[in-house]
């Protein structure tokens, strides 16, 4: 048996961020290896070092001796690796078969699309892997339900020639028979001699699909062991763990006062009876896998989306909340998860961007009085030592955590008493992190109350007062901070028991 | 460099100082062209400088830069406006006919400027409420509007308007001497409401919040901007001054002309505010940007005139300047862009 695919030291960093280091494995055909991690640990950049979609910086890998690391995406499929992605591209108004052969489809004579040796060759595959019956090939893409277009995506990856394939979070629209049915089909790849990676944050999963489980954490590797070897408690406690006082502030929590936020019931298209509330001077952490409802939740809160049921209250009152514009008035700020898409106006100056949400306190007749927005924002921008050549700078020039900390800028001018903060610190650098961990602790300071969704676990551990994880569109009983551990955070987050 | 040096905005720096930070350092080469424009055409035509030459610019210039006005902030906000020529036909019928039958001017002016308004309301609510992207409802009114000027006219005829107060609006000038030609009523106009438009975008909060929602409209929301509202009050404005430079047509040719004189309209206007400036994608622009067009604008087709160019040259001409224009502003984009990347990438 020959090793199919051979990853060797490879390295991979963006801006700011050191996404993989020195990571070394190789899968065999015939053999499943589970990739795990938490949130960020890198397996996505891995995946994605592997289908093309990135080139590494350091390293190598190899697919049958061929080296691929810094090959393009159809070079990648082409030696024989296959992405099943979590989130499939499904081309919405052709039929499924046309969705099944996107981008190869067979030719016929005069270069014409062969539909016949298609619907065979499509046929053939369901048949084959036990989903006769389950697809129809003529439905269009748009009405397929999510587990049918996982099925789409995999039949893509099934093609002739396919050496390496690699299953990201393949269950997470699937119940629990159609999971079956999926591991039987990838014990039929395994069987048929071709390298599976397998990554899913359901550890029973793994436990019970795949030969050997290699684990990242922070995009090192802390573990490769084969499963008869390790059990789930291993795995959670190689995934987490690790030296706190180096990636977070160690808050000393004021003593909170009255209930600022209380969220009562809230239901919506994403949620499910969500109850909590947040002191003057605390922040809550909110924890949870990627999907389960976190970001969601903040806009709902806000006023972005709508809710279902259940109320909002602010210092005690009742608030209506139903656009942004109700959520700001109602004593809220929202620093969104993604700046450039959502918190940011790239093309105009820091003065704009940090005075946007208070034009109307600044202006008189409707005219903005330049002197007090200079006065209300050039104080904001020394206090949060914002980088900046003037305040005329667009903001797309500067760095992330100066663009960050611009957004937050915004939010302290409306003086808000209830701050949502939506991953504060992506794609900040490590010395701007420590900075906006430290502004955050003086707005709770200040007697602020602090919604924090966070994926980075020392920053949750570190910085809040108690951590609410969410999974599913729900939420968990609150753990004070003392009681609050990586591993409890992590077992609540996936479903698992500890 | 951590923090700015510079203080209050209440000090007074240097009339160079001011009057460069107005023309904008992304104008200047505007103004190069224009000033290289002038000296071609003056050594290759003797007419060009002459008092009536320049009237004519003056005054072609009031329509096209009323109309390019309003562009500007439906460009800023990331729309765009197609409907505009045809408005201003609309408008151009509505104000012959209601100063023949009331014998008031100021009737007439505010029919027309109400009718562009209504029409501009119509633009906002397909735009909105039917979530027609702005390109295709205004292209889809581009056709309807001219439809409905025709309909408004007798026989869809243009309806001739004998008032020499309405003339004066049009063809009138002040400060006319022996030496001097006066300047045209009509430039006036479009000068007074630049002026304001220019306040409006730059010291406003609806002004800033324009910016704000075409540069980013998510992030607008989000800070509480009502993009809905947003929307309607910019097309309406848009339509209010394509009713304006629709009048001002009727004021010239003394005829309420549903096609004549506006038709086109739409191009020229686009063409200004992307060379002054703005952004396909929107959040950028200026009015004194797309001023300086018009006039460059305007100074060429009445150079192409003068050096006899035929009227099928200057069609071309015309595309490619539309062209020219948005390629060299996402020419700018990418550049900056580029320097944005390399700046994160440094960390400031």
């Amino acid at each position: 048996m020959t090793i199919a695919l051979d990853i060797r030291s490879v390295g991979k960093s963006f801006p700011g961020v050191r996404a993989l280091r020195d990571v070394s494995v190789t899968i065999a055909g015939g053999e499943i290896v589970a990739i795990v991690g938490e949130n960020g640990a890198g397996k996505s950049t891995l995946l994605k070092i592997l289908s093309g979609d990135y080139r590494l910086d350091e390293g190598s890998v190899a697919l049958d001796g061929a080296a691929l690391g810094r090959a393009t995406p159809l070079e990648c499929r082409d030696a024989g690796f296959r992405l099943v992605r979590q989130e499939p591209e499904i081309v919405p108004f052709v039929s499924v078969l046309e969705n099944i052969f996107v981008g190869e489809m067979p030719r016929g004579r005069l270069g014409r699309v062969d539909f016949a040796r298609m619907r065979r060759e499509a046929e053939d595959m369901l048949a084959r892997y036990g989903f006769a019956g389950f697809l129809d090939l003529d439905q269009e893409g748009r009405t397929l339900s999510p587990a049918q277009m996982q099925l789409v995506e995999i039949l893509r990856a099934l093609k002739p020639g396919v050496r390496v394939v690699a299953f990201d979070e393949p269950t997470s629209s699937l119940t629990q028979t159609e999971t079956e049915r999926l591991f039987a089909l990838i014990r039929q790849l395994k069987a048929d001699g071709l390298a599976v990676i397998y990554v899913s944050h359901r550890l029973h999963e793994i436990m019970e699909i795949s030969g050997r489980v290699f684990v990242l954490k922070d995009g090192v590797p802390t573990g490769d062991l084969a499963i008869g070897e390790t059990s789930e408690d291993e795995i959670v406690r190689l995934m987490v763990g690790r030296d706190l006082e180096a990636h977070g502030l160690n808050r000393v929590a004021a003593t909170p006062g009255a209930v600022v936020l209380e969220v009562r019931n809230i239901s919506s298209r994403w949620h499910r009876d969500v109850s909590f509330s947040i002191r003057a001077g605390e922040i809550v952490g909110f924890a949870g896998l990627v999907g389960a409802g976190r970001t969601e939740l903040a806009k709902v809160i806000f006023g972005e989306y709508p809710r279902t049921g259940g109320e909002i209250l602010i210092d005690g009152k009742p608030v209506t909340v139903r656009s942004p514009s109700d959520g700001i008035r109602a004593g809220m700020g929202l620093a969104p998860e993604d700046r450039k898409t959502e918190g940011l106006i790239l093309v105009r100056s820091v003065m704009e961007n940090a005075s946007m949400a208070v034009f109307r306190r600044l202006s008189r007749w409707g005219i903005l009085r330049q002197a007090e927005m200079f006065d209300t924002v050039e104080p904001l921008v020394r206090k949060l030592a914002i980088k900046t050549p003037s305040l005329d700078t667009e903001v797309g020039k500067l760095s992330g955590g100066n663009q960050q900390k611009v957004v937050l800028a915004r939010w302290l001018a409306a003086s808000p008493r209830v701050l949502i903060l939506d991953e504060p610190t992506r794609a900040v650098d490590v010395g701007a992190k420590t900075e906006i961990y430290r502004l955050i602790d003086d707005l709770a300071k200040s007697g602020l109350a602090i919604m924090m969704i966070s994926s980075e676990m020392p920053e949750l551990l570190s910085m809040s007062d108690r951590i609410i994880v969410m999974k599913d569109g729900m939420i968990s009983e609150p753990i004070e901070k003392a009681a609050a551990t990586e591993e409890r955070i992590v077992n609540l987050a996936l479903g698992t028991t500890a | 460099m951590t923090i700015m040096e510079k203080g209050r905005p209440d000090g007074g720096p240097s009339i160079w100082k001011r009057t460069a930070s107005f023309v904008g350092a992304e104008n200047l080469s505007l103004v190069i062209a224009l000033v290289i424009l002038l000296a071609l055409i003056s050594s290759q035509s003797e007419f060009f400088f002459s008092a009536r030459n320049l009237l004519n610019i003056g005054q072609n210039m009031a329509v096209v830069g009323l109309i390019a006005v309003g562009m500007t902030l439906v460009i800023v906000s990331a729309g765009l406006d197609i409907s505009v020529g045809s408005m201003a036909g609309a408008a151009s019928v509505v104000c012959a006919l209601v100063v023949t039958s009331t014998d008031s001017v100021g009737l007439g002016v505010l029919g027309g400027v109400a009718i562009g308004t209504t029409l501009g309301l119509v633009n906002a609510t397909i735009i909105t409420v039917l979530r027609v992207n702005p390109v295709v409802a205004t292209l889809a009114t581009f056709s309807a509007f001219r439809g409905i000027a025709f309909l408004i006219a007798p026989d869809g005829r243009p309806v001739g308007v004998l008032d020499p107060e309405l003339r004066y609006l049009g063809s009138g000038r002040v400060l006319q001497t022996a030496e001097f030609p006066g300047i045209p009523v009509s430039f006036l106009i479009l000068v007074a409401v630049a002026v304001v438009a220019h306040v409006v975008m730059t010291t406003t909060v609806f002004g800033r919040s324009i910016y704000s929602m075409g540069g980013n409209p998510a992030a607008a929301r989000l800070a509480g901007i009502n993009l809905t509202a947003m929307k309607f009050k910019i097309y309406a404005i848009s339509g209010a001054l394509a009713g304006l430079a629709g009048v001002i047509v009727t004021a010239r040719t003394s005829s309420g002309q549903p096609a004549s004189g506006t038709q086109g309209l739409e191009l020229e206007a686009i063409t200004a505010v992307f060379l002054g400036g703005a952004l396909l994608a929107g959040g950028k622009g200026t009015i004194v940007g797309t001023m300086l067009a018009v006039m460059l604008i305007a100074v060429l087709a009445n150079g192409m005139n003068l050096l006899g160019i035929a009227t099928f040259y200057q069609l071309v001409a015309k595309g490619l300047l539309l062209v020219a224009a948005v390629a060299i502003g996402q020419w700018r984009l990418a550049r900056s862009e580029r320097e944005q990347a390399k700046a994160a990438a440094g960390g400031v």
